[in-house]
């Protein structure tokens, strides 16, 4: 390894359960994060921007959010779009009803609205587990999007059927619409993953990420060591749906500028929960490397035929992708069903001992 | 208050009333369709019941077979040479699912296999797709999508006869899985996979057999389905109307997976028609897994399933 | 007051019976445990001893009958509330949170201690980490007394079953129970670890004063380290007494008839 981990010795209770024990993993992180703020912003061109990084940040947020639900407390959950569309229908109202209303305050609220949903939709985890829970969410996804498609309120009344950001700012820098510059989307949707990443690893290190684990591992066992399985469980759905509703709602405001139920369904969710899978179930990092995946094959399998001179029919294209897709998931199952994260960990332990073998 | 327990109770029971031949023609329509919904539970019950698997790929199964079916008559081939080659296409299948995806996956937790099937799901969609074109076909399976009068409701033959087959198929299955040996040796697999192969079942015969099984089950309700509506790609979204059947009569019956089918479906096409209009259409997308869910918090395990005892 | 005059038992078990359909799993079972007691639970397989210990834990409703904690009657309630009482468990099977390290198993027995803002959780500030730190504290001096220093980052479910077993008894004394429920406790352990678990068990009732109820098999630990044993058999109570009555009642004896073990 680059430095030497062993002996530095923790003395108190509070640095051994510090998020970065080792001195030179702080300094890291701590250059890591600056330097996410600082370079791509003075960097990397629009297209890094708008078409990687941002939606990258977005959907870190949302997997990060089903983690908490499905990783941490063990809920299977299939509602993640319909959730991100309760986040983005609500900015869209809050912030077209009340115009002096901060942007991160109506993203704030938005999480709120969508913690509300979620705990309703949450409500049956008491009496229905496992896969049939997952089909309960199914429910909430199905019945969100149908709600939002019918009920012209949601769109303003606007004949496309679509919602809009409109022009906020910041500070006086323009945060979203149409002349918001990509540099200044990605710093805002950086800094509130960036918190709300802090938020959940405090969280899952305590006293609520024990309970939520203690459900998730053997909820008969918590049960009679005092956790009381429906608050357990409805605080996960509630702040899981929370982190997914910020996130539906940075996905209209800082991506994609406007979307029509669509951009939500069952797919939606699909993709977040293969984030969480593939990055790794029960990990805040997990949740990064899983979205960063997720949002990078895809744009590596279209650009990868021209780069070897191969001109195929988008068609064609299309469809490798998703056999691609398909069979990567099988293979990242078989091969590390812990994810990402987990073959993080064990490089990391090669690296200590290189190069010795053991 | 008053309004609306006339609108949601008493007018859809006067509508009933006053035209009881309609009712009972969606309550039959309810029926048929249910029975469609029925033919692709089945293929979940079979391999969920056989392997412990939940084959989210089921849907896309259906589509395949029907594809391959659609696309081998095209080409010329009489109607039952490609049913055989269809057949032998799904077992080839079943074999190669066994082989790359279940061996390497065996004792893995359901959700980890649950999402490998979720990947298979999307493999075979891109190469259906590819091998055989996006277009929507028609398939003639020679029985008329027409109806007839009887009792003075109309009902159409082609559901008809998908409801006697289906009925047929479930039957059949539920002997087998009941009175012979294989079906006994298929519930030991579902139960415990390391148990049964330390008994000596042969793991990876018993699923390929399932999966095959499975597999000829897709093409009978790919044959319904596409027949009814043509083959597109919609079809694999069946896979998700299944959920409710399935949440309905447990996963792992049968008899479940019929009367499940028969409650959705005709819940579903009573909701449509008599509750429908009240809050402007189209609730089908949402109103079967609401039904399901309804049943859920009254009975966990579903109507037919098993009810779960935790040893502590 | 019970009859002889004593304080009051801290456990009264009355005439409960427990069914499971048409299974009468216990018939009137009447039992009382006073503080500071150690009380064996003996019996044949399927007598009914774990399902006292479910009943005992809220796990299971009695049919009939009434459960008092500390002369207050708690017959229905779940297990969190009975948790909440000061009644801690371990498992026949070992119910560790396999995904959780050793120390956050622990940790998660000293849940009903901690309350506390979720807000500050989340900012991992103030009280919030006060409270946490205070548990560390405590949970360590568990890992000390049981010596499991060594294993405290390690994965529960990588253990092997003896040390699990000691992992599960930390978890249940880090609620500090007034009532410990041990289930099986010695189960697949060799003789150097039984004895290490016996000098623990009775080094939980010396010094915090613990009242314990164990069920177990091995009639050497429960002959040394009971005060009084309470025997089951097809779900009724056929003795209750010290040690030595027990051994000698006739009908212990032909309950055990051909299971002699010492």
């Amino acid at each position: 390894m680059i430095y030497r981990e062993a002996g530095q010795f923790k003395t108190t209770y509070a640095s051994d359960q510090a998020i970065f024990p080792i001195r030179q993993d702080r300094i890291i992180a701590a250059a890591a994060i600056l330097a996410a703020f600082v370079v791509p912003t003075a960097f990397a061109n629009d297209y890094w921007l708008q078409a990687v990084l941002i939606p990258l940040l977005i959907y870190a947020l949302a997997a990060l959010g089903l983690n908490l639900l499905t990783g941490y407390a063990g809920q299977l959950s299939l509602g993640t779009g319909g959730f991100m569309a309760v986040g983005a229908y609500s900015a869209f109202k809050l912030s077209t009803a009340f115009p002096w209303l901060s942007i991160v305050a109506v993203f704030l609220l938005s999480g709120v609205m969508a913690a509300l949903v979620g705990v309703v939709f949450g409500i049956p985890s008491l009496r229905i587990k496992g896969f049939y829970l997952a089909v309960a969410t199914l429910a909430a996804q199905f019945f969100l999007i149908w709600l939002f498609n019918k009920v012209a309120w949601f769109t303003n009344y606007a004949s496309s059927g679509t919602i809009t950001a409109p022009t906020r700012e910041v500070l006086g820098v323009t945060v979203s619409g149409p002349t918001a510059a990509p540099g200044t989307r990605y710093v805002v949707a950086l800094a509130f993953v960036a918190l709300f990443a802090l938020i959940a690893k405090n969280l899952v290190r305590g006293r609520v990420g024990r309970s939520w684990m203690a459900i998730r591992d053997r909820d008969i066992a918590a049960e009679i060591i005092g956790v009381r399985p429906l608050r357990t469980k409805l605080l996960a759905f509630a702040i899981s749906s929370f982190y997914c509703g910020v996130a539906g709602a940075e996905f209209v405001f800082l991506y994609l500028g406007s979307a029509e139920t669509l951009a939500f369904d069952i797919n939606l969710s699909f993709l977040v929960l293969f984030m969480v899978i593939i990055g790794g179930l029960g990990s805040v990092l997990g949740s990064f490397l899983g979205a960063a995946f997720i949002v990078l094959v895809p744009i590596f399998l279209t650009n990868m035929p021209h780069a070897v001179g191969l001109n195929l029919p988008v068609a064609i294209q299309k469809q490798i992708e998703l056999m691609v897709f398909g069979g990567l998931i099988i293979f990242f199952l078989i091969v590390e069903p812990h994810g990402l994260a987990r073959l993080w960990q064990i490089t990391k332990e090669k690296l200590r001992l290189w190069p010795f073998p053991h | 208050m008053n309004s609306v327990f006339q609108m949601v109770v008493l007018g859809p029971l006067k509508d009933i009333g006053s035209n009881p031949a309609f009712f009972g023609e969606v309550v039959i329509g309810g029926i048929l369709a249910g029975m469609l919904y029925s033919l692709v539970a089945l293929g979940f019950v079979l391999i969920f019941k056989a392997s412990g698997v939940f084959n989210f790929a089921q849907g896309v199964m259906v589509l395949f077979a029907a594809l391959t079916l659609v696309g081998l008559i095209e080409r010329g081939a009489a109607v039952w040479v490609a049913l055989a080659i269809t057949a032998v296409v799904m077992i080839l299948l079943a074999f190669g699912i066994e082989r790359i995806v279940l061996r390497p996956l065996v004792n893995q937790p359901q959700i980890i296999l649950f999402m490998a099937t979720i990947g298979l799901n999307f493999f075979l969609e891109g190469f259906g797709e590819m091998v055989w074109g996006a277009n929507v076909k028609k398939l003639d399976v020679g029985i008329p999508d027409k109806s007839f009068m009887a009792a003075g409701m109309q009902i159409n033959q082609l559901e008809l006869s998908a409801g006697a087959i289906a009925a047929a198929l479930v039957i059949v299955l539920a002997v087998f899985f009941q009175k012979t040996r294989i079906g006994r040796a298929l519930r030991a697999v579902a139960d415990d996979h390391e148990a049964a192969l330390s008994i000596g079942i042969p793991l990876k015969t018993i699923w390929v057999v399932v999966w095959s099984v499975a597999g000829l089950v897709a093409i009978v309700a790919g044959i319904m389905w596409g027949a009814k509506s043509g083959v597109q790609f919609s079809l694999s979204l069946i896979a998700l109307k299944a959920l409710p059947v399935l949440i309905l009569g447990g996963f792992e019956s049968v008899p479940g997976a019929i009367v499940g089918g028969l409650i959705i479906g005709v819940g579903e096409k009573i909701g449509e028609v008599y509750w429908g209009p009240l809050v402007g259409g189209a609730i089908e997308n949402w109103f079967a897994y609401v039904l399901a869910l309804a049943f859920l918090l009254i009975r966990p395990q579903g109507l037919f399933g098993e009810k779960i005892i935790e040893r502590v | 007051m019970t009859a002889n005059g004593g304080p009051r038992p801290l456990l009264e078990v009355d005439e409960v019976s427990v069914r499971f359909g048409a299974l009468m799993a216990l018939t009137k079972v009447s039992l009382d445990i006073a503080r500071g007691e150690i009380v064996a639970i003996i019996g044949p397989n399927g007598a009914g001893k774990t399902t006292l210990i479910n009943v005992i834990s809220g796990f299971y409703r009695p049919y009939e009958g009434h459960i008092l904690f500390d002369g207050k009657d708690r017959t229905h309630l779940r297990p969190p509330d009975v948790a909440a009482l000061g009644v801690a468990r371990t498992f026949q099977n070992v119910a560790l949170f396999k995904g959780m390290s050793v120390l956050d198993n622990i940790m998660t027995g000293r849940l009903l201690k901690m309350h506390g803002s979720f807000l500050l959780d989340a900012l991992w500030w103030g009280p919030a980490r006060r409270q946490e730190l205070a548990n560390r504290e405590v949970v360590e001096r568990l890992i000390d007394f049981l010596e499991i220093q060594a294993i405290r980052k390690t994965q529960a479910g990588k253990l092997p079953y003896g040390l699990q077993k000691r992992v599960e008894l930390a978890r249940a004394l880090a609620a500090e129970p007034a009532l410990l429920l041990l289930d099986e406790p010695m189960a697949g352990m060799n003789v150097e670890e039984k004895e290490d678990m016996c000098r623990f068990i009775l080094d939980v009732n010396s010094e915090f004063g613990t009242t314990i109820a164990l069920i177990e098999h091995d009639m050497g630990v429960v002959m040394d380290i009971s005060h009084r044993v309470a025997v089951l058999d097809y779900g009724r109570k056929i003795a209750d007494g010290t040690p030595d009555e027990v051994r000698k009642a006739q009908a212990v004896i032909d309950a055990y008839l051909g299971v002699a073990h010492e």
